[in-house]
């Protein structure tokens, strides 16, 4: 020992004083850390300084010392050492594994140090090497502490003498590894790298990497079976008889630890605010279904083809945004509705329609227009509704809010009540428009199947001002606009509607054209004209009508047939067959006032001059119950009666007109009874059977242009010349009419026409308005009965005789 | 579209309107005849309501929907024709 402290000197002088002080510090730390010291500090530092110069000496040479060293370790780094001691040892260029070497070395000192230095003071020297080496080796070591930590764990004075069996390989596996490391230090010096090895093709071969070992905990249980078991049971009982021996020997000293506590420290942590949000939605039925549809209608759209597809696309966005936008809706509050996104929820319908987000596009899309087209109907109803209701009969609603002005007689009013019982015509309302004004009103007609329909035809009776001909359709839902118009090129003399075909309107005009309209479309343009038949009318078409007749068998009937009367004298029935094409039922011969026929060789018609042989019909009427014979008035004021059959003769003739016939009119109630009227200015009641006429009315001298009975009374008709309208009560008189109505002055009424199942009568007039009027207090509910006009020609006929 | 331009007209000028508003589905006020702040105030009340009884008429059967809508009060009609792409709204003074 006191050899080593001589010689240590040196060694000694290499550790630096300030190194050496940095020593002192470090080794009372270590030391204040625990317990009672045995040694006292001089004998610590012989003894640190003895383990560092016996290292040094070991470092120095391969000596004696080495001996003991050498039986464990083969290879040791060697250290160059100058004459003073300092030690010069070249740089390694390499730093091996840091674990590779210390633990060699401190590996020495466990062997050597092992019964003699506990724990602690293994732990000092390493420290001071620490700080008293090369710098260079300062990493390694300090490493170390954690290798020689663990080897001094493994070392039998500290920890169980099991671990020394685990111990002895690691050290071996340290041992190679310090050999690799001096192994690759030499083969790093060989390599040179030449340009030829940089374009020779390099092989590379993958392999698999030796497993590195990250933690190694072996285990600290061996089972009895295994080699060392002996060994470690020897070792185990030597532990426990040192546990033993442990108290009250001097051998072995109690000391205590403290562990460092690092200082706490408060450390605050701060999140970002959550935020909540709430959402709601309600489920309301329709949701469920549009969601439900639009599924269904996208499991479609995966089986339609490419070219339905794109419309199918914009209708499924628009339905998920739809179905979206409502529950949004739903959940929100309502006041703030009006700032929200898309309201149209999908329609069920709505699969194959565009997307008109354009102003433009809602403005002219088909349902605006329909659109447009009720919104106008209500409008009127709410103009009308007091006229309406009395003409639909029905009971007509003061507006509470507004001031009605005095209706007439419902009030308490006394000096009103005396106006009450006459009969009158009340005007309800007026069709009329800007389109109409001006025109003459020549025919009227209801639509057969929907009464509220009526055509009417605008054009002139007269020659000479023809103007451009019009038929307009009028719904009683609007008065104010027509439904449909319809130009015509000449003015337009009768029309009338189908049965069989409700939405056909044939048109007779003045040049004698017939043209059939399809009131279903809003076109200018006829469905079919007569222009290209041969056979076609050269005089202007007085009358038509539809007749259903019962031939059943015969040809493509579909229950009516067309026929007209013209002023050339014919009488043709229509037939739709590639087109317009007729036959001709009668043609009207002329025939004198009262002679009868010259024989056919006769040559003195030429004196007569006339003009055709034919003579103008004006009107027919088919009889109501058999289809076949039908009457027919002439311009020359002969009424007669034809048959389908016989197209050549007349069956009767009635005589009794100086002028046109303009209209005749079957009785709906009785059969066998005519009305007629004509430009001499009566009205003439007639019995089939008789020639003569059975009753004349007449009461102005003026033309009568048109009658017609009434279709809910039998003895009621009406009447209209140029200036009056009248309604004639047969039952309250058969001399004046009961019903007079004047027209405004400038104004010539023309057409009549009553309403199918009110109390109304429409008459039209030169200014191409069509009024209603509502016949009021007509005392006609005593007699609805067919017999009571029977009765009255009955008796007149008596009286007569 | 000059039909409807001229059927639309007629409306505004038939007795008794007061105004059209035509509302687009978005409920920004196409065209209209009354003035801006009126047309807004219309405009956004009823949609909703037109949205609330259209609620109420699905409810009650999810294949219905609403067509037409009109309320009566002392002084005026308001009728709103409903259609899934826009409202089309009149305002009439009644009759007389």
């Amino acid at each position: 020992m006191s050899n080593g402290t001589a010689k240590m000197k040196k060694p000694v002088v290499k550790v630096t004083p300030s190194s050496r002080l940095s020593v002192n510090p470090k080794m009372p730390s270590i030391y204040q850390s625990g317990a009672p010291v045995k040694h006292n500090q001089s004998i610590m530092n012989r003894s640190v300084t003895g383990s560092s110069s016996r290292r040094s000496v070991v470092l120095q040479t391969d000596s004696k010392l080495l001996d003991k060293g050498s039986l464990q370790t083969g290879k040791q780094p060697i250290q160059v050492l100058d004459e003073q001691g300092n030690d010069v040892t070249p740089l390694p260029l390499f730093h091996p594994d840091p674990n590779a070497p210390p633990p060699k070395q401190s590996n020495f000192f466990a062997s050597q140090d092992a019964s003699m230095i506990t724990a602690p003071d293994f732990l000092s020297t390493i420290s001071m090497y620490q700080t008293g080496m090369n710098t260079s080796f300062a990493g390694p070591f300090t490493r170390s502490i954690i290798g020689s930590s663990t080897v001094s764990k493994s070392s039998r004075s500290t920890v169980e003498s099991m671990n020394e069996e685990i111990e002895e390989p690691g050290t071996k596996r340290v041992i190679s590894l310090s050999l690799s490391d001096v192994q690759i230090r030499r083969e790093e010096v060989k390599d040179i790298v030449t340009e030829d090895m940089l374009d020779k093709t390099v092989d590379v071969y993958l392999t698999e990497t030796e497993t590195l070992w990250i933690l190694d905990m072996p285990a600290t249980m061996i089972s009895t079976d295994a080699e060392e078991a002996e060994t470690v049971k020897l070792r185990t009982q030597a532990y426990v008889e040192l546990c033993k021996n442990r108290l009250g020997n001097d051998l072995y000293v109690d000391r205590m630890m403290q562990t460092l506590n690092d200082a706490p420290k408060c450390k605050e942590v701060q999140c970002d605010k959550i935020i909540r949000a709430e959402a709601a939605t309600m489920a309301t039925i329709w949701d469920m279904y549009d969601t439900f549809l639009a599924e269904e209608a996208s499991k479609e759209d995966n089986k339609t083809t490419k070219i339905t597809q794109p419309s199918r696309i914009l209708s499924r966005p628009e339905e998920s945004k739809g179905t979206d936008a409502m529950s949004i809706i739903s959940s929100a509050s309502i006041s703030s509705l009006s700032s929200l996104g898309v309201d149209a929820e999908s329609i069920i319908s709505g699969l194959t329609k565009e997307e008109p987000s354009d102003p433009e596009l809602i403005l002219k899309s088909e349902s605006f227009q329909q659109n447009l087209c009720v919104m106008e109907r209500i409008i009127m109803e709410n103009i009308f509704q007091p006229k309406l209701a009395d003409y639909r009969q029905l009971h007509i609603f003061k507006d509470p809010d507004c001031k009605p002005p005095e209706e007439d007689g419902i009030e308490e009013e006394p000096t009103e009540v005396t106006t009450t019982t006459t009969p009158t015509l009340d005007r309800l309302w007026s069709f009329s428009c800007e389109v109409t004004k001006g025109h003459n009103v020549s025919s009227m007609a209801w639509n057969k199947i929907n009464k509220d329909l009526l055509a009417v035809g605008y054009g002139e009776f007269d020659f000479r001002d023809q103007k451009g001909g019009l038929v307009c359709c009028w719904s009683l839902k609007n008065p104010m606009w027509p439904e449909r118009v319809y130009h015509c090129e000449s003015g337009v003399t009768s029309l009338d509607f189908s049965i069989g075909n409700p939405n056909l309107l044939a048109v007779g005009m003045h040049n004698g054209e017939i043209v059939i309209f399809n009131v279903q479309r809003q076109e200018d343009t006829p469905l079919i004209d007569s222009s290209n038949c041969f056979n076609k009318h050269t005089g202007p078409v007085w009358q038509l009508q539809w007749i259903e007749q019962e031939r059943g068998a015969s040809g493509d009937d579909k229950g009516d047939s067309l026929i007209s009367v013209s002023a050339d004298g014919k009488i043709a029935k229509w037939y739709l067959r590639k087109g317009l094409d007729c036959t001709d039922l009668m043609k009207l011969k002329r025939t004198r006032g009262d002679k009868s026929k010259k024989p056919t060789g006769e040559k003195d018609r030429k004196i007569e001059a006339l003009i055709s042989r034919q003579a103008p019909g004006m009107c027919f009427d088919f009889h109501p119950k058999d289809a076949n014979i039908y009457l027919v008035g002439t311009e020359e004021g002969h009424i007669h009666k034809c048959s389908c059959s016989y197209n050549e003769q007349f069956l009767d003739t009635y005589k009794a007109h100086r002028s046109p016939v303009y209209k005749i009119a079957w009785s709906p109630f009785s059969p066998d009874v005519f009305l007629s009227c004509s430009a001499d200015w009566t009205i003439r009641l007639w019995q089939q059977d008789l020639l003569k006429p059975v009753l004349n009315f007449s009461s102005v001298n003026r033309a009568i242009y048109e009658i017609m009975w009434s279709p809910k009374s039998p003895m009621i008709f009406g009447a209209v010349n140029e200036e009056r309208v009248e309604i004639w009560d047969l039952d309250n008189s058969i001399l004046d009419p009961t019903i007079v109505s004047s027209a405004s002055p400038g104004v010539t009424l023309t057409t009549i026409l009553f309403a199918e199942s009110t109390d109304c009568v429409l008459i039209g007039d030169s200014d191409g308005q069509v009024t209603v009027y509502k016949m009021k207090n007509l005392t006609s509910g005593k007699t609805t009965q067919a017999n009571a006009l029977d009765d009255l020609i009955g008796s007149t006929l008596a009286s007569q005789l | 579209m000059s039909e409807i331009e001229e059927t639309l007209k007629r409306i505004q000028s038939h007795k008794g309107v007061v105004g059209t508003i035509v509302v687009n589905a978005q409920g920004i006020p196409i065209r209209t005849t009354l003035d801006n702040s009126t047309t807004l105030q219309y405009t956004a009340l009823l949609r909703q309501i037109t949205i609330l009884a259209r609620g109420t008429v699905r409810d009650i059967d999810p294949q219905n929907d609403l067509t037409f809508l009109r309320m009566r009060s002392k002084k005026h009609e308001v009728m709103v024709g409903v259609d899934k792409d826009f409202l089309f709204v009149v305002v009439q003074a009644p009759s007389e």
